[in-house]
Order: C-alpha cells, then structure tokens, then sequence
C-alpha cells in the first residue's frame, strides 16, 4: 500500500521552525529530498544542520506571491520536481476583535490561507506538467470549528484553508486523481505556536511524513487527525441506508 | 500576427478523431493548419471519464465534456440529456474504449445475398482499404486477423495474452463454432497499462484523436490550437468558404484560411452548416440538396453478460479481449461486431448499468430511488460473480426524416430520431441469433428497450456522386463549395456494423491526402 513518490522533491513551509522543521527533517530520515521554505535563512540553515539529508532552503514569505515563484522557479532551475507539498506555515495573531485594527485578519489570511493557495497552484501546476503525480498535505486544526477566545485570525483563515481544501479536490480529484491531497490535523504541539503540554512535534512529524509519503489515490481528500484518518459521520438515514444496502462500516486507517 | 489576422492553409473545426488525424495529415504535408475546438487542450496527465453527473457548463467543458445537453425528439418524446460527446482536444475520442475495427466489405457495396442499402458507397472497399491499413498503423492497432475476413491486411501487433478466464470463454466460443479473434484496439500496452476503457489516456499509449491527431500535429510546428471556441457560422460567397466566424470569451473573431475542414462530428457539423445561412444559402453552406442533416444514424447496442466457464481468480488480463463476426450478418440481414465491452459485471458496473436505465425511465425524477438500484446490483454482482459485458453493435439504417435540427443557439444540438420497424424487426432477430450462437453458455442480456448509443452519430452530411442527393462529393469536398471539407463520421452514407472510429480515421487520412492534391489549385484567400 505505501509507496514513496519518486526522484523528486519535498516542500515544506514554514521550515524554519517548530512543526515544519520536525517534518523537513523526517522527511529527509526518509530518503526525501526536502525544499524547506521559510522567511528566516539562518533558521532553514539549523533545519538543514539536522537533517541528514538534502536540503534546500527557499527564503521566501509564502505570504508573498511573487517571492513563491521566485523560489519554485529555483527548483525548476535546478531540475527539481516538486512531489510533495505540505502547506504547515503559519501565523496565530492574537488580538481583541473589538480593539483590533480593521485589516486585523489581513495578515493570517495572508499567510495561512494565501500562502496555502499560492503554494499548491505552483506546486500543482509543476506535478501536472510532470505526470500528474504528487502529494499535498495541508496542516490543518479544529480551530475553525471551535475557535478560541482572542483566536479569530488564525480559526478564519485556517477554516478557509479547510474549505480550499475541499475545493482543490472538487476541482482535480477526478482529472488528476494521483495528485492525492489531504488535511492532516497534527494535534496540539509543544511548538512555539502551540502548548508546553503539547505532543512533541518530533513525534508528530513521523505522522505527517508517512502521511506524505502514502502515495494511494483512495485518500484524496481523507482528513487525518493525529495519525488516524477521520471517517465522515452519517446522519442516521445515511447509517440505516448503508445497512439496507450491506456496506460495511468505513475503518478509519492509521498512519504507520 | 495574432491568430485572427492570419490567413492559415487549412483550419480544422472540430479536433477529435477526424479533425485531428487529418490535421496531422496536413500539417505533415507541410501545410499551416490551425485547429479550433470547443474546448480546451486540457493537462495531458488528465484521467477523468466522461461523466453525466457533472452538470455546470463551465464544469464541463473543463473536463472535456460537450457542455450542454442534448435536444433530442426520440420516438417522439422530447428529452434533455448529456450525451457521449467530449470537447477539446481528441474530442470524444479521449474517452471512447479504443475499438477500431474495419468495416466488412458489404459495409461498402453490394455483396453477395446483401445488396447496398444505398447502393454503395462512391469508394469502395477495395479503393478505401489502402487509407484502413494507414490508420491502423499510426493508431497502433494491437489485434489478431479476423478468420471471417479472409485476404483483409490488417495492421496489428501482438495483443498481450489472454487472462485465464478469457481464454476459456474463447475456447468456449470456438467449441459452439464461433470464430473470435482478438479484437482490434489502439491501446499501447505497455507497463502498468489500465487500457483506460471510457476515459482520459494520461499518456500517449491509447491513441485518440490527441495522442495520433493533434498532438503530433503541434510538434511538426506547422500547427497551432485554439481552444475556447463555440463556432457560430460559416460565412461563404457563392462557391467558397471565406472564415469561420468564432465566439471565443467576449471576442467575436472571424478566421480565415485558404481551405476548411469541418470535423464537429456527426451532430455538430450538420448543425454548424444549416447555421451558416445567408442569401446566398438559404438553407446553409453546402446545402444545396436539402440532405445536411439528414439520414442520422446511430448504433443500437445489445449488452449481454457472458461468464466464462470454469472458476477463475480476480481477471487481470487485457479486458479488451475478443470479437466475433459470426452475426455481422446473416441469412441477408445486416447486423454488426459482437465484442467485448471491457468490463466484467462487477458490482459498480452493474450499479451504473440500473443507473443508467433509472435516469431514462419514468422514475427519474424520484432522486431517491435511484440509490436503490443497488440493491439489486449487489445481489446481481454475488449471483452473478465475474461476469464479462459484451456489446453487439446493430447497423442503423438511413432515413432522411432522422434529422439533426436547425440549431435553436449558436452551438445547440438536437435532433429527430425514429426507430424504423425494420430495425426493431432486425433487432429482435439479431438478440435470437447471438442467443443461439453462445448457446448453453451462461449469459443475461443486460439491454431490454433498444438502446440508442448516441456516441455514434453519423451519416448526416453522406457522400456520394450525385450533389442533388449527397452533400460532400466522394473526396469529402462539399458539392459547390471549392474549398470545404469533411473528415468526421457525416460522411457515412451508412453505419456499417462497426465502432466509427477507425472509417473517420481512414477517411480523415483519405480527406487530407485530397485536399493537399488540390490544395494547390486553390485560389489565395482575399481579407
């Protein structure tokens, strides 16, 4: 079942730091080839110092459309074919909605939910010049369903991505259906953005890498929480349907 | 120069099978060619199949689907439906199932006990086979000869062997007297080959009307390709087609080229001519005689599943495996290829099948219902395990009252169809003969009302001699207008029993070789 994508590259924003390095250097344990971008290059150069493997660092804000080409374009300078795409940058802007300044929401929609857009149309447009083959993660959280006091940057732009999310797989799922894309909901973290008590995201990188690297066209659009895939409630009529019919009752699959 | 100042040497209209081959052709030839489509050129990696569930317009055409509905009157009752017509580039033929086999000699002309149902066609098998055995070639046709057409030279490589279970439905049909071979279709082949039976190829291993067509076409550099644009009209002085007017977003542009082939397939180009009406025309370019139109043809299809003898494991070998000629014809009646479908009757395609015959009975409007077809696929699939689907083809013949419309839009589709009683006469003859040819084998016809398979449309602007009663003359240059061709399936003065694909391949070819004969004697365009 698991297959790893082939002689390409592995692009993780937000590498810099907390989750995104955790994953940048799993995936590097793994054989990848890793393309970490981030806006600080002297902390993609620690993301790099602990890999072992090959890393580029693409300095760029992913909230920054321009600054995104510029960096895919250096991977296609250097031949190399973006197979993996996990969209984890982002920002928790704090604020009081009724003090906050009006374009309060601008800069998380900008970076969570722009950056995330702008990532997977130059991504996506390279896996399908390229065979139509490729993975995208989308580091998600529940925040958009029960938003937190003082969070609501972060629960609207992440809820957006969600929606993208669904979008993107109403749109190619069925022309590009091994282009697989995924919402990957790692849990609360011990990372800067996240709680001290938080799962180490060492552990949740190994999730989210072999979730990357699970290459099955039966995943497209299958959300994960943690490393157990999140089975779709149905409504009674829907369970007491699927019981006339004889359809087994989904298994919610694990990530290894 | 931008594409609308242009004068090209030949634009082509329609980029499926006919358009593209003979845009090939012609740009191999040396000439410039432009092709132009409803659609787009699309990611080359695309898979979907052609789906009647997406219903968005704007959806569709993304897809490669003809956007709009059908129009149709069929035995008098008006409905509105997505039929099997692609748009872009390959057109309906990035998703058909690749079955490209000749017609039979009497297809063309009389033949012994079976006289023409028009006479013949203006060309026959002998002077057309020359153009069959090219197509074959540059479709890439995998197959075995046909034992019950001795002397045919088909072009084919060696399919891959048969699964188990095949190869013991052969054995069973040979033990009844039957003659199978293996059937002939332009799929590749090669390593994790998924034959991509109904949709997109995401290589060039299926050749289609892309793959053999238009993408060679683009790397000779003569050829360019427009996509996006719903033809409106032809606009012709008295003998001569002057530009092709196209809505292309907001832009209304008027192309030019010294020579035009018309390739929207059997519906689209019948329509696109009786739209093109002017003083000049009164009933549209190249009308003349009153026949654009007329004479539509479809295939009536007769699914039957066959189970194999014996017990075999999961089928994993080629899934487009056998055809028989034993009921193409017989006792002077005309009938066509039975051929595998490429499926087996598992419990999806017997849930589409119910699906199928849900949406066009009178309970489709009971949405509900219709997840409830697969109570009885599911009991269907445990009964009736690893069932293969065969279809026969059943020729229509040609009748002037069976019409494509006057389009009521720029663009629309519809037409009139009426089953004659002979062919409801011959179709009950012809389900009495296969059922005696497989006789004793375990088989369940899967089609109960006739089934009109409406991805086959031909026959609506024939070729022949005489320009009071055909419209192209037998080169497939329209009569009268010096520099107007066709290369799709309207130029069928009959169905024949076969899939259309690889006629409209052969004749594009033939097409294309008459107009770059003659492209020479054609005048310069003036703007």
């Amino acid at each position: 079942m698991t297959t790893s994508p082939d002689n390409g590259i592995a692009i993780v924003t937000g590498a810099g730091g907390g989750l995104g390095r955790a994953l940048a250097v799993e995936l590097m344990a793994r054989g990848m080839a890793v393309a970490g971008v981030g806006r600080d290059a002297a902390a993609l150069a620690q993301t790099a110092g602990q890999g072992g493997g090959r890393f580029v660092a693409l300095v760029a804000d992913v909230a920054d459309p321009a600054a995104v080409e510029a960096a895919f374009a250096r991977l296609d300078a250097g031949g190399l074919v973006p197979r993996i795409l996990i969209n984890n940058a982002a920002v928790y802007d704090h604020a009081d909605f009724l003090t906050a300044p009006p374009a309060y929401l601008d800069h998380a929609m900008a970076v969570n939910f722009g950056g995330t857009v702008t990532c997977t149309r130059a991504a996506l447009q390279r896996m399908v010049q390229a065979g139509g083959r490729g993975r995208i993660v989308n580091v998600a959280t529940f925040a958009d369903l029960a938003p937190l006091p003082g969070s609501m940057a972060y629960s609207v732009s992440k809820g957006a991505a969600r929606i993208f999310t669904r979008a993107l797989v109403a749109d190619i799922g069925d022309r590009l259906p091994d282009i697989v894309v995924n919402d990957w909901i790692p849990g609360a973290l011990a990372t800067r953005m996240g709680i001290a008590e938080g799962i180490a995201p060492e552990t949740a990188a190994r999730w989210g890498a072999a979730l990357a690297l699970w290459h099955d066209r039966s995943l497209q659009g299958v959300t994960f929480e943690r490393d157990r895939e999140v089975i779709a409630s149905r409504s009674l009529k829907r369970r007491i349907k699927d019981r006339l019919l004889f359809k087994p009752a989904p298994v919610a699959r694990r990530l290894a | 120069m931008s594409v609308g100042d242009r004068l090209w040497d030949v634009i082509v209209i329609g980029a499926g099978m006919g358009g593209g081959i003979a845009g090939r052709r012609l740009a191999e030839a040396g000439l410039n060619v432009l092709f132009i489509d409803r659609g787009p050129m699309g990611p080359r990696a695309e898979e979907q199949a052609l789906s009647t569930e997406i219903a968005d317009p704007a959806a569709r055409l993304i897809r490669g689907y003809w956007p709009d509905p059908l129009d149709a009157g069929v035995a008098g009752r008006q409905d509105r439906f997505f039929g099997a017509l692609g748009a872009g580039a390959g057109g309906s033929s990035v998703f058909y199932a690749a079955s490209l086999e000749r017609p039979a000699r009497h297809d063309f002309e009389d033949a012994p006990g079976l006289p023409h149902p028009t006479g013949g066609w203006p060309v026959g098998a002998d002077a057309f086979a020359p153009w069959f055995r090219q197509a074959e070639t540059l479709l890439n046709l995998a197959g075995t000869p046909d034992p019950l057409s001795p002397g045919e030279d088909a072009a084919l490589r060696a399919p891959p062997p048969l699964s188990p279970a095949g190869a013991a439905l052969e054995g069973a049909f040979r033990a009844r007297g039957l003659h199978p071979y293996r059937m002939h279709v332009g799929i590749g082949y090669g390593p994790d080959c998924r034959e991509c039976i109904g949709h997109k190829c995401p290589r060039p291993c299926k050749m289609d009307g892309r793959s053999a067509g238009v993408e060679p076409a683009l790397a000779t550099g003569r050829a360019e390709w427009l996509g996006g644009c719903l033809v409106t009209a032809l606009h012709a002085d008295a003998g001569r087609v002057r530009a092709v007017e196209v809505r292309r977003g907001a832009e209304v542009l008027r192309l030019r080229a010294r020579a035009f082939v018309l390739a929207a397939g059997g519906l689209g180009s019948p329509a696109l001519l009786l739209a093109s009406r002017s003083e000049l025309w009164p009933d549209g370019v190249a009308n003349r005689s009153g026949m654009a139109g007329r004479n539509l043809m479809f295939h009536l299809n007769e699914r039957i599943a066959i189970w194999p003898p014996g017990r075999h494991g999961p089928d994993t070998g080629p899934r487009k495996s056998l055809a028989l000629r034993d009921f193409y014809a017989v006792e002077g009646q005309r009938f066509g290829l039975f051929q595998a479908m490429g499926l087996t009757a598992s419990y999806g395609n017997i849930v589409q099948f119910l699906n199928d015959r849900f949406d066009r009975s009178a309970l489709r409007r009971l949405r509900v219902l219709r997840e409830f077809t697969r109570i009885p696929a599911l009991i269907a699939a445990r009964m009736l395990g690893e069932a293969h689907v065969y279809v026969g083809i059943l020729e229509d013949l040609p009748y002037a009252d069976n019409r494509v419309r006057v389009p009521a839009a720029p663009g629309a589709i519809g037409f009139d169809y009426r089953f004659a009683p002979e062919l409801l006469a011959r179709r009950r003859l012809y389900r009495r003969h296969i059922r005696r040819g497989l006789g004793g084998l375990r088989s369940l016809f899967l089609t109960f009302e006739p089934e009109l398979n409406i991805g086959h449309p031909c026959g609506t602007l024939r070729f022949g001699i005489d320009p009071a009663r055909s419209v192209l003359d037998p080169e497939c240059r329209a009569h009268g207008v010096a520099n107007l061709y066709v290369a799709d399936s309207s130029f069928m003065p009959t169905a024949t029993g076969v899939n259309p694909s690889l006629t409209i391949a052969a004749n594009a070819l033939r097409t294309a070789d008459a107009l770059v004969r003659g492209f020479a004697r054609l005048p310069e365009a003036t703007p």
